[in-house]
């Protein structure tokens, strides 16, 4: 009764949402899968060139690089990430004093945005690195990739370890201590009841941790900038560097190209990951 | 019991000590935007602002003057505050209809909007500020609308999972006393609704005030610059970089974050969780 | 007929979401300038002549400066926009070749007309498409008064050989000078690198030009690249910093040092005289040719220019006319010239300019009476930005001993090629 009532009334309830929607998402990606097909400046120019943007990413080596770097930048970063956020919940879950004050803390860095967050770090980093006689930042990928790594921890174990402690919070206590009557270890506890019963909250923070790694841009712009050499730049990056740094009309479509291809990897890098996981949770 | 409390000794000053690491990097900023102009060199960060480099607040000054620093937090304000009040409206109204009225087109849209919270910026980034352009939806006051349509997926999903929990007799009953479907949705579901109003005003929230590339594009810049953007324009735009207003704008953009925080922490700590398990 | 009035609420909310913005702005027929300025040194000199010219005549001009470094992305997203730049900037020939389409034809225009030689407009073809507006030199700025602390004059140096011999001693009695070292910091920070990456490469280029007889090439061979390597070679050691530390020196690092007499040489252009002057007296300061140990006694300063305006086509007709008299005005009317000489310094290459103040360009003139040839700027046909980019992390990573001088090489060399055959 309640849908047959609504349902006419969908010009207030949906289109305002639906029309931001179409001007604001979906308008610009049909546009924008159109446009890889494409050479342009500005739209008063384009001409319809069909595969062969796709045929130039391929030779451009920049790309290839940025991409599996940022495969390896997305892996490393949300195994880091969810072990620590863990480790750290479960401490904090121990009933220990001031676990307050140390949620606090540790969450604050998620609030700063990505680009003061690579100005500060930059400046820390750089001082550390000048300090040991290391190269700078900008002058190695090695310590620009770590730099990375770092800040993106800093940033994200506050907010996935939020999400580990209300999924250890949920454990109920009686399924532990029977657990503990039977002789289990606290070893076994953990791996054997409470990892197996926080897997919901496995699977969510992976995929956030994934996504967020795949997708990182302002913290490689400020933090980086891609240097040396492009050696530290990932795909979201490198994207915007060949869309608006390279001059030159063929470059547009080779961006608009490579943004296809970056995002069909994520989507397939979301679903793949969300069957995987969601497979090992238990029934509650 | 007095096992327990030895135990927990170590424990805690582990935490403390990683506690204390944690806030560094911003205490280290704070520091450096207290220090003249010539000390805050890559080897002399760690440096105390004491003595000869001691400068005050005057890189505060500097950057709140020379860049209209405080014109930019307006503008963050004006759009994040505008965006997310639109965003929470909209996008419970829209969820609201696609749980209740089954049919082809509310499956469609469902998915359509899940489908966008995986799709990339950078996919889009080039033809939505061409079509923001054309609209002219170019200005702190309406580029809300286009923080709608690139938002609502997120939130139309959070607010889907929600209104599938909610009992159906509550809104059967009201529309049997007379109430249209306007006066339900903001009498009954509204108030039911608070918590996932709370939780997703929150993250939408941390997303549009630090967002940095969207507003570059789309905004005119000849007239408007956000916080982010003008951070990013301290590198340089007078021909050098200003690294003491810059430090100095790095604190200006964190303190408020800071304070709203401290203030709102069980709301924002909650409102992640709830996130993350409707998501 | 409830319906309806649903369908017409509808109607209303759908309008307020989108339609408020497409309120029309005020009608624009008086034509408006958007200058997108490339020099962010002069940003402030603009910003006040902008005010001053809308005060004069009421036509709106508005100025943005792009963040260093960010040039090429900010025209090209602005370009993309409606309210596109009126005016911009191009840099030379290959920069020209991205925006050709989009130059207004300067042939009928008055300031094309008000140009002191011809070599100074950009062509394609039979058009226009862009006119230069500042003439600069570089070399290396010499603190005089520290040179002769150290017992030298300007005259001990005529030669490469002779600015390594001096060099060389200044660094190595620097504590008894009370300076951190004979050149200032090689700041490879990007506000910075484009002094080595892109001014000091240029050397290499313009020996090779000459020697070959052309202009431009799809291949370089780089036969001057072990000339180059000295000269880099000679700022990263006989410095005030060690190489690795480069990386993060910034523009202002540099400045700072020769400001504050912590180094003798300073490798930098005219444009730098405004700030200069501020600390040091005309008669303290020299720019000397960065001799390169190929042709020392015949060469000058590197005089050119790297700055063209192109005019917008795409733009309204009004917006055409407001930009073309707002150009004209700049380098015509006395307020227009006398801050574009004092205020920015530069030697404007126009029938109407005002004598600039600027001792290093006094200094080029000098140069070029005594019969020395000044060094052209090549540069503007350097392949792409990434070239240039490309180039620049090779000289950082060889200055902090992490890369080779083959990086370098393969980088001038090898890079030019696939980065000219990629513009095609």
């Amino acid at each position: 009764m309640v849908g047959k009532t609504i349902k006419k009334w969908w010009p207030i309830f949906v289109v305002p949402t639906l029309a931001a929607f179409i001007i604001g998402f979906l308008w610009p990606f049909i546009w924008g899968i159109y446009l890889s097909f494409c050479k342009f400046t500005t739209v008063q120019d384009v001409t319809f060139v069909g595969f062969s943007n796709y045929q130039k990413i391929l030779l451009d080596n920049t790309f290839s690089h940025a991409f599996w770097l940022t495969v390896a930048f997305a892996f490393i970063s949300s195994i880091l990430i969810n072990v620590l956020a863990f480790a750290i919940a479960l401490a904090l879950t121990k009933g220990f004093k001031g676990t307050n004050a140390f949620r606090t803390v540790f969450f604050m860095p998620n609030l700063i945005g990505g680009i003061v967050l690579g100005y500060i770090w930059q400046t820390l980093l750089n001082g550390l690195l000048s300090k040991w006689g290391q190269p700078l930042l900008a002058l190695s990928a090695k310590n620009g990739f770590i730099g990375m790594l770092i800040l993106l921890c800093w940033q994200q174990i506050g907010y996935m370890m939020i999400i580990y402690v209300a999924g250890l919070n949920n454990v109920s206590p009686d399924l532990i201590e029977a657990a503990q009557i039977d002789g289990a270890t606290s070893r076994q506890i953990l791996f054997k009841i409470k990892l197996p019963m926080i897997m919901p909250s496995v699977t969510i923070c992976t995929f956030l941790t994934l996504t967020n790694g795949f997708k990182m841009f302002d913290q490689n712009l400020s933090l980086t900038g891609g240097d040396p050499a492009k050696q530290s730049q990932l795909l979201a990056l490198n994207i915007y560097d060949t869309f608006y740094a390279r001059s030159g009309p063929q470059w547009k479509g080779i961006g608009q190209a490579k943004a296809v291809v970056f995002f069909i990897l994520v989507v397939a890098i979301a679903l793949i990951q969300l069957k995987a996981t969601s497979s090992k949770e238990v029934q509650q | 019991m007095e096992n327990n409390k030895k135990k927990s000794i170590i424990p805690t000053i582990i935490l403390t000590i990683l506690s204390l690491l944690w806030i560094y990097p911003i205490i280290l900023i704070l520091l450096n935007s207290l220090k003249k102009e010539s000390a805050i060199t890559t080897t002399g960060v760690f440096e105390l602002p004491l003595g000869e480099i001691w400068n005050g607040f005057t890189n505060y000054v500097a950057s709140v003057t020379q860049m209209d620093f405080l014109k930019s937090f307006w503008y963050s304000l004006v759009i994040s505050v505008m965006s997310v009040v639109l965003i929470l409206l909209c996008c419970s109204m829209c969820a609201w209809y696609i749980v209740r009225v089954n049919g082809v087109l509310s499956k469609i849209l469902y998915y359509l909007f899940i489908f966008s919270m995986v799709v990339p910026f950078q996919m889009v980034m080039f033809t939505l500020a061409k079509t923001a352009d054309t609209l002219k939806l170019n200005t702190p006051y309406n580029i809300c609308i286009i923080y709608l349509g690139f938002g609502a997926g997120l939130a139309v999903f959070m607010f889907t999972g929600f209104v599938k929990g909610i009992p159906l007799e509550i809104e059967e009953a009201a529309l049997i006393d007379g109430c249209n479907p306007l006066q339900v949705f903001f009498k009954i579901l509204i108030p039911i609704l608070k918590p996932t109003i709370i939780s997703t005003a929150i993250l939408q929230l941390m997303w549009v005030w630090n967002d940095y590339l969207l507003p570059t594009l789309v905004l005119d810049i000849k007239k408007f610059r956000t916080i982010p953007m003008a951070v990013q324009y301290f590198r340089g735009s007078f021909g050098h970089v200003q690294m003491g207003p810059m430090m100095a704008s790095i604190m200006i953009d964190i303190i408020p974050i800071v304070i709203v925080y401290l203030v709102c922490q069980k709301y924002i700590i909650e409102g992640v969780v709830a996130g993350a398990v409707k998501g | 007929m409830k319906m309806k009035k649903v369908t017409a609420m509808g109607m209303a909310v759908l309008m307020a979401a989108t339609m408020i913005p497409a309120v029309p702005a005020m009608a624009d027929d008086a034509g408006k300038v958007y200058y997108l300025n490339f020099k962010p040194e002069q940003d402030e000199d603009w910003q006040n002549l902008a005010k001053e010219y809308t005060e004069e005549t009421g036509t709106e001009v508005t100025v943005v400066t792009a963040a260093s470094g960010q040039y090429e992305t900010t025209l090209q997203s602005e370009m993309a926009k409606s309210d596109a730049p009126t005016l911009f900037q191009v840099n030379g020939p290959v920069g020209l070749k991205n925006w050709k389409d989009y130059c207004y034809d300067l042939k009928d225009s008055d300031i094309y007309s008000q140009l002191t030689s011809d070599s100074y407009s950009l062509k394609d073809g039979d058009a226009v498409d862009g006119i230069a507006y500042v003439i600069e030199s570089y070399g290396l700025i010499v603190n005089k008064t520290l040179l002769e602390k150290a017992g030298y004059t300007l005259d001990d140096i005529k030669s490469f050989d002779d600015l390594k011999k001096v060099a060389d001693d200044i660094q190595s009695k620097k504590d008894d000078l009370g300076i951190k070292g004979a050149f200032t910091s090689a700041g490879m920070d990007g506000s910075s690198d484009w002094r080595f990456k892109t001014h000091l490469a240029n050397l290499p280029i313009y020996y090779e030009y000459k020697e070959d007889g052309i202009d431009d090439t799809d291949a370089i061979k780089g036969t001057y690249l072990d000339n180059y390597k000295n000269v880099f070679d000679l700022y990263i050691t006989d410095s005030t910093c060690d190489g690795s530390e480069l990386s993060a020196k910034t523009a202002d690092d540099s400045r700072n040092e020769f400001v504050n007499g912590e180094a003798v040489f300073y490798q930098n252009g005219s444009w730098e005289y405004s700030e200069l002057s501020k600390t040091f007296k005309d008669d303290e300061l020299a720019m000397i040719p960065i001799y390169f140990g190929v042709d020392d006694a015949n060469e000058g300063l590197a005089t050119g220019t790297e700055n063209y305006w192109c005019v917008n086509k795409n733009a309204s007709e009004a917006d055409v006319k407001a930009t073309l008299d707002f150009m004209n005005w700049c380098v015509t009317s006395e307020a227009g010239t006398k801050s574009m000489a004092e205020d920015m310094g530069f030697t404007i290459p126009f029938k109407t300019a005002e004598a600039p103040s600027n001792v290093f360009v006094k200094q080029d003139a000098e140069y070029t009476e005594a019969g020395l040839t000044p060094v052209s700027w090549n540069f503007t046909t350097m392949p792409s930005e990434e070239w240039k980019n490309t180039l620049g992390s090779a000289l950082t990573a060889y200055a902090a001993g992490s890369g080779s001088w083959d990086d370098v090489k393969s980088a001038f060399v090898d890079n030019w090629a696939t980065e000219k055959a990629l513009s095609e």
